[in-house]
């Protein structure tokens, strides 16, 4: 690429008018483990692959999917330890306006604050962008909501979506299936299809995450043996 | 290097700069404004199942009662509740600040919230204020360590009770306590001891008044029952009515009614996010 003389600085663009830097953290996130997210009639799932450096890996010590607050929930793809970060610093914004505004924070604040975070450290010296697109979904007055946040700092609004690995595939799968109409049941088996599309090996209840809102507004992960119990319905 | 925009924690501390000043100013003859201070009876004690916490519902401004019924039973986690004595925003403030650290905690260990975490984030605060954050606690709760009370003292000190008393009240209520307290009340019996001592502060001291508070705090379980006794209504109201005298004048008399429908118009311009 002629590209690559500009590709050292965070602050320089290229002449082609991109941010190589950002380019470059956009290929780490789809190099990541695959997820995904489905916006169902009365609630939101989101759900990922959860593959563990080698058996001897304790899984109940691994979570991905992460609440912000009660009302919303999170999954990325991409570097851990870089997600980590942003869900405590919007757990902090979360609490922050709630204790301005005495009220909870609608989903689509929650998403502004963190995509300006992320932003942040794409106009700044010394750091590096994050290497994570993060899921956000959640529910609050303006009903079931699902968001993209890109390490550039662009959120998207999205009725389905995946990011990760397997994402050309998974996103044709979701367009070909997805429904406006569609219950949070068959949400979750169809999230369930989606992430076997491109699994490789056994999928089972300690591999894969699943995290649903639906009508309740409370965020839940749901335990191993209820993922089996969905996988036995679709299966 | 440019700065990130992070938050960079304060150095700690109250900033005594203005201290030497404000000595002047009294000095020449003025007067401090006073504060609210909430001249009170909380009080709380461990029964059987859990902890009970009551408040009297007096806020006084000197000698005048500001506000008859106010709420001195704070929240902290679905499982522990705090009761502030002294100054009324002190203790609404420092409450509300730990309520909302403890609620970032419960997100980041995914477990419920701990008393003893809950004492720690108040009497570290308090002491690095040195006894300016005017804010006298009772705190109590049951985690799965079982149920605990507490009291926490202005400068930052603490204590670890079976029962207590704070405020401008505590002896009336203590001496109520010392006398009928035993251990493995039942609730009812607890509730009643409670009441009884509340009722012991509003009566016998001028800080404390108006109604009686109190929040059961079980494993699993709350139940925060607001104004559980009103031991002081308004009875006297007069016959004669109370309306303008002869001699005034009313200019203008119009009444204008409180709209019961509010029109909600669908389909509007949505609002700039």
């Amino acid at each position: 690429m002629g590209d690559s003389q500009y590709s050292f600085s965070l602050t320089t663009f290229s002449p082609s008018g991109k941010l190589v830097q950002i380019e470059h953290a956009l290929t780490a996130v789809g190099s990541g483990q695959t997820s995904l997210g489905i916006k169902a009639a009365n609630g939101v799932v989101i759900a990922t692959e959860k593959k563990l450096p080698s058996i001897l890996v304790d899984e109940t010590s691994v979570q991905k999917i992460q609440i912000l607050t009660p009302n919303i929930g999170v999954v990325y793809s991409g570097m851990g330890p870089d997600s980590r970060v942003l869900v405590r610093k919007s757990r902090k914004q979360a609490e922050q306006y709630f204790r301005l505004y005495k009220e909870p924070i609608p989903v689509t604040q929650l998403v502004r604050e963190t995509a300006t975070v992320m932003q942040e450290f794409t106009q700044s010296g010394g750091v590096r962008p994050f290497g994570v697109s993060l899921l956000v979904a959640g529910y609050d007055d303006k009903g079931p909501q699902l968001y993209q946040v890109d390490p550039s700092g662009s959120y998207f609004s999205w009725k389905a979506s995946a990011m990760g690995k397997n994402v050309s595939n998974a996103k044709t799968f979701l367009e070909k299936r997805y429904d406006e109409e569609t219950e949070l049941d068959d949400a979750v088996h169809t999230a369930i299809l989606t992430l076997k599309e491109g699994f490789e090996g056994q999928i089972s209840g300690k591999n894969i995450e699943i995290g649903v809102i639906d009508n309740d507004k409370i965020f839940r992960i749901l335990t191993p043996s209820e993922i089996e119990d969905y996988l036995n319905e679709v299966a | 290097m440019s700065k990130i925009a992070e938050s960079v924690p304060p150095k700690g501390g109250f900033s005594f700069d203005l201290c030497k000043r404000n000595e002047m100013l009294v000095q020449k003859g003025l007067k401090q404004p006073s504060f609210l201070k909430t001249g009170t009876t909380i009080v709380g004690l461990v029964f059987k199942d859990g902890v009970i916490l009551g408040a009297d519902t007096r806020a006084t401004e000197g000698p005048i009662v500001a506000d008859k019924n106010c709420e001195k039973i704070h929240y902290m986690a679905p499982n522990i509740y705090c009761c502030g004595a002294g100054t009324a925003a002190d203790t609404e403030a420092v409450t509300d600040m730990v309520s909302s650290q403890l609620k970032l905690h419960r997100f980041h260990t995914g477990r419920d919230s701990r008393v003893v975490t809950a004492l720690t984030l108040l009497k570290s605060h308090l002491f690095s204020y040195q006894g300016h954050v005017s804010a006298a606690l009772v705190l109590g709760g049951v985690d799965v360590t079982g149920p605990h009370l507490h009291t926490i003292y202005p400068h930052g000190s603490t204590d670890t009770l079976p029962f207590a008393t704070m405020g401008s009240g505590s002896l009336a209520a203590m001496a109520v306590f010392e006398s009928k307290y035993r251990e493995g009340l039942s609730r009812d019996e607890g509730v009643t001891l409670v009441a009884e001592a509340i009722c012991s502060g509003i009566f016998n001291d001028l800080g404390s008044g108006s109604n009686v508070d109190i929040c059961v705090i079980t494993k699993g379980e709350k139940e925060y029952l607001r104004n559980y006794m009103l031991p002081n209504p308004r009875t006297y109201v007069s016959e004669k009515g109370y309306s303008f005298s002869k001699k005034t004048e009313v200019l203008l008399t119009k009444i204008t009614p409180l709209r019961e429908l509010v029109e909600v118009i669908e389909g509007g311009d949505a609002m700039e996010e």
